[in-house]
């Protein structure tokens, strides 16, 4: 009953009839930022893979299971609940672009796996990623909102994913590519964090805009639902990162990355920062290598790079043929 | 010695901050380079980072790490004896000649300005133990030894070089600087190019080319043009052919197979001409949804585009595409050594040769929609090419870099790949001059010649005998490319905009320098040793009609600045007397080297230099940069302070008309090529590549190099107080 009315106020999108002009531009940038994981050559990362130790090798294959994870969730479950609740047909298109991207991101660790790996210890870090409590925690905790009946607070889960829980595993690639290691799984997950940033930006602006039309009482009531989450999240996050990274001695880095990019979420939802400047100090390799600017030089030595984009087509005019 | 002196010093310096350190941490290096991205506290450039990071890295990383010696004589006989360095080298001199050298350039006093310089210096190309864990050369070691190895012997010209390159005014190009003096090292020239004919014999000893090129070091270029096309027939049974596609996916495994002892994979290009009928396939296998199957990842594609394509596409016409296989069987050579241009009619007319056809402006647009998803292919105007070379015989592909245009002649092998008919390839060896350093010093013509003779030996020790075409081509010929950097940073240096008027006024008549001491070089070279290049006689420098641009008119400074600028570094412009003199002494006497210059991209050596890259405007003030071996780090323009600020727009800014004019004024004194990128913001459209194209087309550029295109992060989405974010 209830699908054949929802079909039935189906109308044909018209993208010249724009009731919001950042979808327009949102689904500009996806799709001129469109990418498949076979541009990178990531190949080329095999001998620098062999000169980590098992110990590194091990946590870089379990951070990559566990961010597979989170793109599976967004993919399968985030972005067609945030459908539901589009506001425009626009919107609506955009998440289908999110959704099938995020789908990519999960494709891309297999290649990376796939590429560098040997299968069994692919096959460990994904039985320990299913057993990991605080993963498990962390995705429940997700869910949970998911599967609730708020709009709102689905967008805030999708923006604190998007934002904020991806970065603990996003940390590890660019620490090695700034101690030029893995240089082209870091290209690889530059496009992923290009397209992650663009995410996290556009669900917390239709969030504001769903917020403002809420009662005060509500907005307050959401509000506090958020920073409850936020904390709620950061504390398994904590316990998250140190299982992974106390070996190898990054914890605390990694948690100064992490109050930088939850600040980050907030942001993106309209609320003010949470964590004090002199806990967001994050090394600066990690800053500078997070760049999403297209502006890298690389020599045709080193493979790709992460800064082309799918170009507009105009057909050339008489005049410009004009000598 | 030096040596100890200073690595002794440097330890003690090092010792200092580690006792009274507990207050401020001292920030790794990579760390501090990496501030240099990021804006300091008030908003300013953190270039005072960039210094100190180059500092903490000699004091954290190379001095703990470089192997310690008593005396210049010990450790040189432990080098030779432990075969890291090639004794012939040394023998040619008295030890007491090599101490001086050594001691000649230690008192130069260098320092790596940048960190960038210094890594990937001590990263790529200084000595290292055979286990790669300590140092055994500084940067004075390296430039001796490659002093040392391109004189033969001759005292005066190593103490030359030294000078040259300590100084900074004279750079070789990577395989040369990298492989002087050392035993176990891959070959001094840098870039090769070879045809392929339409044979299978021809094929298979392309796909080996590759692997023993790759394994001596530099890139590798191929020309498709003869190869028929997919369906063409084979042993005149249609539809057989299966074109040129699955010979890309040859070479470039081929090319990620041989990888030069580990330091980075072999590096291809292929050129097909535009007429080609596989073209579109050809473009396609850079498409982002490419099949695996057809898609080409690491290969570097270009394309020669002949007048006639132009002419075609402005009268919205469609473009005839003609079976090589037919071409071939029509008029005895290969399509790759006809002009399109002339024929074109008559192949159009001709029913023996089978064809296709595509809108000539389609295939304009098509080619800018994969610059834009790849920044693929290069482009050789073919017929300007052709126009400017003074040489007798045909140009039909460029290189890697795009910078490298000489004639070539087809090989004929036997079935078992021994030759019937040995063709000429093509090998280049580079080098290039740091314009500022050389204004400063105002000695143009010395330091011409004196890198003139340096590509020169490296052209005559060359032993490229694992690809006997290119032996041949290379004894031959003697072709050299000198080429020309950091002209940006001169520029804003001297307070001049890139592309301004000033700017082009100074880039003519620097070339206008270069190709009269180039040229005067290798004449001398001629007449020491008694001997041309082979093919003088044909030339146009034979009949003398080369000098008639020189001869017809004056080449003046048109303006008060750039007058002012050569005034003030004594360097005196060539007047038409001597231009007459020179002209006369040539048809004479000869040229030693067929051809003389060449404008590289210049990557690496370029940071080492401390210099702008090549004749571009920077990409940016703060460049990012990637390598595989360095991974990311961040580079300052040479020169660029708060002062000069404004002089140093990056290449984006500028746009893509003044960067080609600059081009067209240097590419009127060069005989080769020179890499020209052009420069995109993401706002671009196709069409506004095809102008840029076009414009280039008309002002008689001779290659594109890469498109590259900058996009900014959307609002919202940037990194707090990030450089390359906002700049």
């Amino acid at each position: 009953m209830t699908t054949t009315q929802r079909l039935s106020r189906v109308n044909a999108i018209n993208w010249n009839r724009l009731q919001d002009d950042k979808d327009l531009e949102v689904w500009n940038r996806l799709t001129s930022n469109f990418w498949l994981p076979e541009k990178v050559p990531l190949s080329n990362d095999i001998q620098s893979w062999n000169t980590l130790t098992q110990q590194e090798k091990q946590l870089t294959i379990r951070v990559f299971t566990g961010l597979t994870l989170l793109d599976t969730i967004q993919s399968s479950v985030g972005a067609p609940v945030l459908m539901e609740d589009a506001r425009t047909p626009h919107e609506e298109a955009v998440y289908t672009n999110i959704a099938f991207m995020e789908s990519v991101h999960a494709r891309s660790y297999s290649s990376i796996f796939s590429t560098l790996c040997a299968t069994r210890d692919v096959d460990d870090a994904f039985r320990w990623s299913e057993e990991n409590p605080t993963l498990q925690a962390k995705s429940e905790l997700i869910l949970e909102r998911y599967r609730s009946d708020d709009p709102l607070m689905r967008k805030v889960a999708s923006v604190f994913l998007e934002s904020f829980l991806f970065y603990s595993g996003f940390y590890l690639p660019m620490y090695w590519s700034s101690h030029a290691k893995l240089t082209n799984t870091a290209d690889l997950i530059r496009l992923i964090i290009r397209d992650e940033a663009v995410h996290g930006y556009y669900i917390g602006y239709k969030f504001q805009q769903a917020l403002a039309e809420a009662t005060p009482e509500r907005q307050q009531e959401v509000k506090d639902y958020a920073y409850e989450l936020l904390l709620e999240l950061y504390d398994n996050e904590v316990r998250y990162t140190e299982s992974l990274y106390d070996e190898v001695g990054l914890s605390e880095d990694v948690k100064k990355f992490l109050h930088y990019n939850a600040n980050k979420a907030l942001m993106n939802l309209g609320y003010e920062p949470l964590f004090p400047s002199s806990v967001t100090d994050v090394d600066p390799t990690i800053m500078a290598a997070l760049s999403p600017s297209a502006n890298e030089n690389h020599d045709f030595f080193s493979g790709s790079g992460s800064s082309y984009v799918i170009g507009k087509a105009i057909a050339t005019e008489d005049d410009d043929w004009a000598f | 010695m030096e040596t100890t002196n200073l690595v002794t010093k440097n330890l003690a310096e090092a010792k200092r901050p580690a006792s009274g350190a507990t207050e401020t941490r001292t920030l790794d290096y990579h760390a501090l380079n990496a501030m240099l991205n990021l804006y300091g506290a008030n908003g300013e450039l953190q270039l005072d980072k960039d210094r100190e990071a180059a500092r903490q890295y000699f004091l954290q990383h190379v001095n703990q790490n470089t192997v310690f010696f008593h005396s210049l004589e010990e450790k040189l006989d432990y080098l030779v004896e432990e075969s890291y360095y090639e004794a012939k080298v040394l023998d040619q001199y008295s030890f007491a000649f090599v101490k001086a050298l050594f001691e000649q350039a230690y008192a130069y006093k260098f320092r790596f300005p940048s960190f960038l310089g210094a890594f990937k210096y001590y990263t790529s190309y200084t000595l290292k133990t055979f286990d790669g864990k300590r140092y055994l050369e500084r940067y004075e070691d390296r430039v001796c030894m490659v002093a040392l190895t391109l004189a033969r012997g001759d005292e005066a010209l190593a103490k030359s070089l030294v000078d040259e390159i300590i100084s900074g005014r004279f750079q070789p190009a990577t395989p040369t600087f990298l492989n002087c003096g050392k035993q176990q090292r891959g070959e001094l020239v840098s870039c090769f190019l070879l045809r392929i004919e339409d044979n299978m014999e021809s094929i298979g000893r392309s796909i080996n080319s590759a692997l023993q090129l790759s394994k001596r070091g530099g890139g590798v270029a191929f020309l498709l043009t003869n190869i028929r096309e997919s369906g063409a027939p084979i042993k005149r049974i249609e539809n057989q052919s299966s074109g040129i596609i699955p010979i890309m996916k040859l070479l470039e495994d081929a090319f990620s197979y041989a990888n030069q002892l580990g330091a980075r994979q072999g590096a291809g290009a292929v050129y097909l001409n535009a007429h080609h009928p596989d073209i579109l396939s050809f473009l396609d296998t850079k498409r982002e949804n490419a099949d695996e199957k057809i898609r080409i990842k690491t290969l570097s594609l270009g394309v020669t585009i002949p007048d006639i394509t132009f002419e075609l596409a402005k009268r919205n016409d469609d473009m005839y595409l003609f079976s090589p296989y037919d071409v071939e069987r029509v008029y005895g050579v290969p399509f790759g050594d006809i002009s399109v241009t002339e024929k074109y009619h008559e192949m159009v007319a001709d029913a023996r040769i089978r064809k296709q056809k595509i809108n000539a402006r389609a295939f304009f647009q098509t080619l800018a929609e994969l610059q834009f998803e790849s920044g693929y292919p290069y482009i050789m105007f073919e017929d300007t090419v052709n126009r400017a070379n003074p040489i007798a015989g045909r140009i039909n592909m460029s290189n890697l870099c795009s910078e490298i245009l000489q004639v070539n002649t087809p090989t004929e092998y036997n079935d078992d790949l021994g030759y019937r008919e040995m063709g000429q390839d093509i090998s280049c060896n580079l080098g290039s001059m740091n314009i500022a350093k050389v204004m400063d010093a105002g000695n143009i013509g010395t330091s011409v010649e004196i890198a003139i003779r340096g590509l020169t030996a490296v052209s005559e020790m060359s032993n490229l005998s694992s690809v006997p075409s290119i032996a041949e081509g290379n004894a031959k010929s003697r072709a050299i490319g000198l080429g020309q950097m950091n002209l940006h940073g001169y520029l804003a240096r001297e307070h001049i905009y890139y592309g301004s008027e000033e700017g082009l006024d100074f880039t003519n008549l620097y070339f206008y320098c270069v190709a009269f001491h180039a040229l005067r070089a290798s004449n001398r070279l001629a007449i020491e040793n008694n001997n041309t290049f082979a093919g003088f006689e044909d030339s146009k420098y034979a009949t003398g009609e080369f000098f008639d641009k020189y001869l017809e008119q004056e080449w003046l400074p048109r303006t008060e600045k750039v007058r002012g600028l050569f005034e003030r570094s004594g360097i005196e412009l060539p007047t038409q007397q001597d231009w007459q003199e020179l002209k006369a002494s040539v048809m004479a006497h000869g040229l030693y080297n067929r051809n003389l210059q060449a404008v590289p991209p210049t990557g690496s050596i370029s940071y080492i230099n401390h210099s702008t890259s090549s004749i571009h405007p920077v990409a940016a003030r703060i460049e990012i940069r990637k390598e595989g071996k360095l991974g990311r780090v961040y580079y300052p323009a040479p020169f660029l302070n708060e002062e000069n600020f404004d002089y140093f727009q990056d290449a984006y800014e500028i746009g893509p008309e003044k960067i080609i004019d600059t081009y067209a004024e240097a590419s009127k004194h060069v005989d080769q090529g020179l890499s020209l990128t052009l420069f995109f913001p993401d706002t671009a459209t196709t069409r506004d590549i095809n102008k840029a194209q076009i414009y280039a087309w008309r002002k008689g550029i001779k290659t594109l190099y890469y498109i590259r295109l900058r996009q900014s992060a959307l609002e919202g989405t940037e990194i707090e107080g990030c450089v390359s974010c906002t700049l």
